[in-house]
């Protein structure tokens, strides 16, 4: 086994049996996010199923039966009826009896409707603790789904009697068909769907990246603040290994924990997101024609190796500065932060919709490069993708031989600063 | 055969002034004791000929390599043991003496031999398989020395290899390299400002005191030059306070 080897295996074992590194980078990631989302997602199952609607009747005409009657009939929706001579009473009663919604329909509900002026419904959301109301909002969106039926029906039987043929013609005179035009492809999909699917590709991503780089750092901040703290840095520098290979060692130790601790939050905040079944309209960006390729793919790889290259390079170089873990973590901290936060502007926000100098400030930090690739790569564009692949290499091999080169000099054992810990004596 | 040459040595620290022109030599097999007070250089030469450090002028070779600009054949030669060291906390004893020895060994027999030797001189038993981060400070500087030594280094460098250790330790510790210098010849440089434990152990010592080296000779030699009882007498008057040291 070479020395690279020998030495990597020892930073793998040594980080897979921090037992604190392993709680909090790959335990609660994989625990903590299923729970949340689970905890989440059993609020909203029990909103969700059967929804109980307090409903009281002024009205002696025969609509405010009707109204009963579809609510009776609607699914999951039970309906109890409120004798009450006043709304107040009826509001009493309602939040006596624990109903999270009280239908009022009004005295001159039938007659209005009778005498063709609009009728309205009342709809009172109760709420007696402060939660997150989701039940209230879910009964008051079928309440309304339903009246809105009942309220078409009657329109069209109202149109129908003033003699008009076609009362659909009538009430819906102009109708949308919504279609996008993707890559000079027409795609029957409507733009808002088509948003939508973008949107949770340029959240996702963004936020893939943001944490990969973030953990990667702080990994590689504290491999080598560990040999100052732990007092070994010396012994290693002694050993008949060339020091290219011992920080060579360190980056592949902390890249790949880095690659299982982001793994882990993947599949945390897939399961948590997951919770939410946000809608989804089953249309995905391989539907829309939003591919990409093998050669595509191969280039995104290599942009985000070589951005997490760059991340841990200069994560090591501030890190050979800090004297103890804690001070390498906050140095690294308040360097690459800023760094890698313009990555996170970018979920909300392109780069060609800004003005010239953010553009280019955006694209000199090497964290937005996989974001802006991606985005790219779907829509075909390779060139400015393989510009960026050069781009990254560049920054990463600089920075990665600067901190070889500091790390072959005495600079490694004299290069002091302490932060977050106040100086000893 | 000369292993050690050191010549007008000097290393400053900004303004600080750590060595200021030392020059010494150590023959093959011998164990060389550089003694002296708390800040005197003794970490910073040991650094400067583990290629730790750079000097600021002067030069200094290991076996005829130059320590600057031959570093990685210096450290092919040489085992330092730091004067504060430590070891991965989550490796086992075992584990960690596998990982050094690897380094050293061109083959995996040749490994497992100083492993073995390794495992004996440290005395540790079956306790070199539990986690290092188990260990007392004693037992965790028996690794260390064991490390260091397993390899048969062609010089090896101890920066105070005893101290801060209880009498029991400490005496297991100075046991252990008087036995592997005499069975296997290996070349010792010590730093120390335990004077006993230098007249225990080295053939030959230098005094250094504020980054200038006042004397060299045996043990022997430096009291009769002295005509002093011991060397903690000899180096009070070598440094011009020879009044004080009856206090």
């Amino acid at each position: 086994m070479g020395d690279f080897w020998i030495m990597a295996k020892k930073e793998l074992k040594n980080l897979f049996r921090d037992k604190k590194l392993i709680f909090g980078l790959v335990v609660v990631p994989l625990i903590l996010f299923p729970v949340m989302g689970r905890a989440i997602s059993v609020g909203m199952e029990q909103a969700q199923g059967e929804t109980r609607v307090a409903i009281v009747n002024f009205d002696s005409g025969q609509y405010g039966e009707v109204l009963i009657k579809t609510l009776r009939m609607s699914p999951n929706v039970t309906v109890d009826v409120v004798n009450a001579s006043s709304l107040e009473e009826a509001l009493q009663r309602a939040v006596a009896e624990k109903q999270n919604v009280l239908v009022v329909i009004p005295q001159d509900f039938s007659s209005r409707l009778e005498k063709n002026e609009k009728a309205t419904v009342g709809i009172y959301g109760i709420f007696t603790t402060v939660g997150a109301g989701i039940k209230e909002s879910i009964s008051e969106g079928r309440i309304n789904a339903v009246i809105e039926v009942l309220s078409q029906s009657i329109a069209r039987i109202k149109v129908e009697r003033l003699g008009a043929e076609n009362p659909d013609a009538v009430l819906q005179p102009i109708a949308t068909e919504s279609r996008s035009v993707i890559k000079g492809r027409i795609v029957d999909v409507s733009p808002s769907v088509v948003s939508g699917v973008m949107a949770s590709q340029s959240f996702s991503i963004p936020l893939i990246v943001f944490l990969m780089v973030m953990i990667t750092a702080q990994m590689a901040a504290g491999a080598m603040a560990s040999e100052k703290e732990n007092k070994t840095l010396e012994t290693l520098l002694t050993l008949p290994v060339p020091r290219t290979k011992i920080v060579g060692a360190k980056i592949f130790g902390t890249a790949v924990m880095g690659l299982v601790a982001a793994i882990a939050y993947m599949i945390g905040m897939n399961s948590y997101m997951g919770s939410f079944n946000f809608g989804s309209s089953g249309v995905t960006l391989a539907d829309l024609g939003l591919k990409v390729t093998p050669y595509g793919m191969v280039l995104f790889v290599a942009a985000v190796f070589l951005t997490i290259v760059f991340s841990l390079s200069l994560a090591m170089l501030l890190a050979i500065f800090a004297e103890d873990v804690q001070s390498a973590t906050t140095v690294v901290s308040a360097v690459i932060m800023p760094l890698a936060f313009p990555a996170f502007l970018l979920m909300y926000t392109d780069v060609s919709n800004m003005p010239a100098v953010f553009k280019y400030l955006m694209l000199a930090t090497p964290f937005t490069h996989p974001i802006i690739d991606f985005r790219n790569l779907l829509m075909g564009n390779y060139l400015p993708v393989l510009l960026s692949v050069i781009y990254l290499g560049i920054t990463a091999a600089g920075a990665l031989y600067t901190t070889a080169w500091l790390f072959s000099t005495e600079k490694v054992l004299t290069a002091k600063i302490s932060w977050g810990k106040r100086k000893r004596g | 055969m000369v292993v050690v040459k050191v010549e007008s040595l000097e290393k400053d620290y900004g303004t600080v002034k750590a060595l200021r022109g030392i020059s010494f030599s150590i023959n093959e097999g011998e164990i060389f004791g550089l003694i002296g007070p708390n800040g005197a250089g003794k970490s910073t030469t040991l650094k400067i000929l583990a290629t730790l450090l750079t000097p600021t002028g002067g030069r200094a070779e290991v076996f005829g390599h130059d320590v600057v600009k031959d570093a990685p054949k210096v450290r092919e030669l040489i085992s330092y043991l730091p004067e504060e060291a430590g070891a991965y906390k989550n490796l086992t004893g075992m584990e960690y003496l596998e990982f050094m020895a690897r380094l050293y060994s061109k083959s995996p027999e040749e490994a497992l031999k100083m492993v073995d030797i390794g495992a004996k001189l440290s005395g540790l038993g079956e306790r070199l398989h539990d986690k290092v981060s188990t260990y007392s400070k004693g037992m965790t500087r028996k690794l260390l020395l064991a490390r260091a030594l397993m390899v048969k280094p062609k010089l090896a460098i101890l920066d105070e290899p005893a101290s801060g250790l209880d009498i029991v330790n400490a005496y297991a510790i100075r046991k252990t390299i008087r036995e592997f210098a005499r069975n296997e010849g290996v070349t010792f440089l010590i730093s120390s400002h335990n004077m006993l434990e230098v007249e225990f152990l080295c053939h030959r010592v230098a005094l250094i005191d504020s980054g200038r080296i006042i004397d060299t000779g045996s043990p022997k030699e430096l009291k009769e030059r002295y005509g002093a009882e011991n060397l903690e007498e000899v180096f009070m008057q070598a440094v011009g306070k020879g009044g004080d040291a009856s206090g």
